[in-house]
């Protein structure tokens, strides 16, 4: 079978595709298929599905865009987008710096080092949603919860916590903080391990202090990391689901509502899957604007 | 001595000829000193969770002390009776098994196509993985789960494995691996006259151990922690993974303290993988991801 297969390519004196390529792409072809499955066509149906009216999962009649008008005209689905731009907002002021500050720190010891990278790497190994629900109880408010035992130790009033809706996104930052820093800053200290000794010495036989010698060499190395994590971040951001849900149901007063969460409340809550569907590919045009705008401005800069 | 030890320090900003400075030296030990306010930070919560699951719902909600009256294992055993979680625990295992055997061989293959035998336009495949890793799988996850409930697999685990099949950062990491590799050896093999699937299985395979390793801490991980999927597809099913199950518990009338020891009990396995494997994980965490 081989052979003639063989033979037929010969004769064709140059083919398109030779023995080789076709044994490459059978090799390939059942990952393709399950990437097809799992991560491309679903993007097209979520378009598709978007454009429907369903009862369950059968499609019944294209409605064209009015899932979409739908959707923008729901107060919910608008305060969610702006709650994500608050989201975004207090990500970037305790999120984005938090693991920049881990990784210097852990660099300039020389006992434990080990013990720290493992340490403040561990919260990530902890599922999240354990994580949330580990933090409702220890942000509980009145006096036996977690936070407010110690803050009564110290003289503080007992606090509401999340119930306080202008600490709720805040706080939320600090839960995916505490998660996933350590990861962040064992990125940053692989970047700062890569920098080339040499540039400190010289930077010290110039006259430059530590702190200089941060601000000049470490600081520019792990900002040009940083810029590339950080759009990774806003990604993440936008797909806030865990936290709020299981925190306060997007509340107190809908203060905390993300904009998966309007997508979650449409799957399993109304089996609505066309509107779940229409809000998911909101969300995608958005992520893909806020990246192409990404790239270019951080390009130019860069020119 | 404290400082003895800084004089093999080589990364990072401070060196051993900065210590002549007394501001220096104080500032070495401020900076020790934060990182174990740091560290205690991070293990705080876990740490709390298990002494809280020892409280009765009595003195969870009465007494405003972070430390329980007694130590008394046996409320742990019988919440973990009461929530039959040694079934979810099933579950959760035979959904990493799947996952792990599904993550190590269409990813591998995958990769072996695109790192080693490179058919002729597999750049194309290449360019649409690299697509795939900047839009958030999250956003496709209704069409997707609409999908799997058309061909009959929701309530099944066949969905679950599968999907960690097509996970575009590993097959970016098992081919930055399988680059690295010497040619001669590939060579070799087919000059030995190998076909393709016994070089990857008799000669890559074997040469990747420590990546292969490195995906499969990976995958159990992930494959443990994830929710959303789970839950679209097995919920009300009798196959929820420990997770699934975590959420409902949460969702339905459990008291507190049980809610707290079901998450003693959902962060074990996750905790026990960590304490084995930290060296991998966290080597892999700094350096395979970031490759990608």
């Amino acid at each position: 079978m081989s052979k003639t297969k063989n033979n037929y390519i010969q004769q064709r004196g140059k083919p398109l595709l030779q023995r080789k390529d076709i044994i490459g792409w059978l090799i390939m072809l059942p990952t393709i298929v399950l990437f097809g499955f799992f991560v491309w066509e679903p993007l097209l149906e979520s378009v598709i599905l978007s454009m429907h009216n369903a009862n369950g999962i059968r499609l019944e009649e294209f409605v064209g865009f009015n899932n979409y008008i739908e959707l923008f005209q729901y107060p919910i689905f608008l305060k969610s987008l702006v709650n994500t731009f608050v989201y975004i907002f207090w990500s970037l002021v305790i999120g984005f710096f938090t693991p920049m500050i881990l990784a210097i720190l852990i660099t300039e010891t020389v006992h434990f080092k080990s013990f720290f990278r493992i340490g403040v790497y561990f919260p990530n190994m902890i599922p999240g949603l354990a994580t949330v629900l580990m933090w409702r109880y220890l942000f509980l408010p009145g006096d036996t919860g977690v936070f407010n035992i110690i803050l009564s130790k110290i003289g503080i009033e007992p606090q509401v916590w999340l119930n306080n809706t202008a600490l709720t996104i805040p706080l939320i930052i600090v839960i995916m903080t505490w998660r996933g820093a350590g990861a962040t800053a064992l990125l940053y200290m692989a970047n700062i391990g890569n920098i080339d000794p040499g540039l400190y010495e010289a930077a010290t036989i110039d006259g430059a202090n530590i702190f200089k010698r941060i601000r000049y060499i470490t600081a520019p190395s792990i900002f040009s990391l940083g810029k590339t994590l950080l759009i990774i971040q806003i990604i993440a951001v936008f797909q806030i689901l865990y936290e709020p849900l299981v925190l306060k149901q997007g509340g107190p007063n809908n203060a905390s509502y993300s904009i998966m969460m309007v997508v979650w409340n449409y799957a399993n809550r109304n089996f609505d899957y066309p509107m779940a569907a229409a809000t998911s590919v909101v969300i995608c045009a958005i992520l893909i604007i806020l990246s192409g705008l990404y790239f270019k401005i951080t390009k130019t800069k860069e020119d | 001595m404290f400082f003895e030890k800084y004089r093999k320090k080589a990364d990072g900003t401070i060196r051993f000829y900065d210590l002549h400075s007394t501001k220096t030296k104080i500032l070495c030990v401020i900076i020790f000193i934060i990182c174990f306010l740091i560290i205690i930070v991070a293990l705080f919560p876990p740490v709390w969770v298990f002494l809280a699951g020892f409280k009765n719902i009595k003195e969870f909600t009465n007494h405003p002390t972070i430390l329980p009256e007694k130590f008394d294992f046996t409320v742990f055993f019988k919440t973990w009776k009461q929530m039959k979680f040694f079934r979810y625990y099933i579950n959760s295992a035979i959904v990493v098994a799947g996952s792990i055997i599904c993550a190590v061989i269409f990813n591998g293959i995958m990769a072996y196509g695109l790192a080693i035998l490179k058919p002729k336009g597999y750049k194309v495949i290449y360019a649409l993985i690299m697509w795939s890793m900047l839009i958030p799988a999250t956003t496709s996850m209704i069409a997707l789960f609409v999908n799997i409930s058309k061909i009959g697999l929701s309530h099944t685990f066949i969905p679950l494995w599968l999907q960690v099949g097509a996970n575009a950062f590993f097959v970016l990491m098992f081919k930055q691996f399988f680059e690295s590799l010497p040619k001669e050896l590939i060579e070799a093999a087919k000059l030995d006259g190998c076909g393709y699937i016994r070089t990857f299985r008799s000669i890559i395979i074997p040469l990747s151990k420590s990546i292969v390793m490195v995906i499969i801490i990976f995958t159990i991980n992930a494959a443990w922690s994830d929710f959303l999927l789970p839950y679209l597809i097995l919920n009300n099913s009798g196959k929820e993974t420990v997770m699934v199950r975590l959420y409902m518990f949460q969702a339905g009338s459990t008291t507190s303290v049980d809610i707290l020891r079901a998450v003693v009990y959902s962060i074990i396995p996750p905790i026990i993988l960590f304490l084995v494997f930290q060296k991998q994980i966290t080597e892999g965490a700094a350096t395979g991801a970031l490759k990608g």
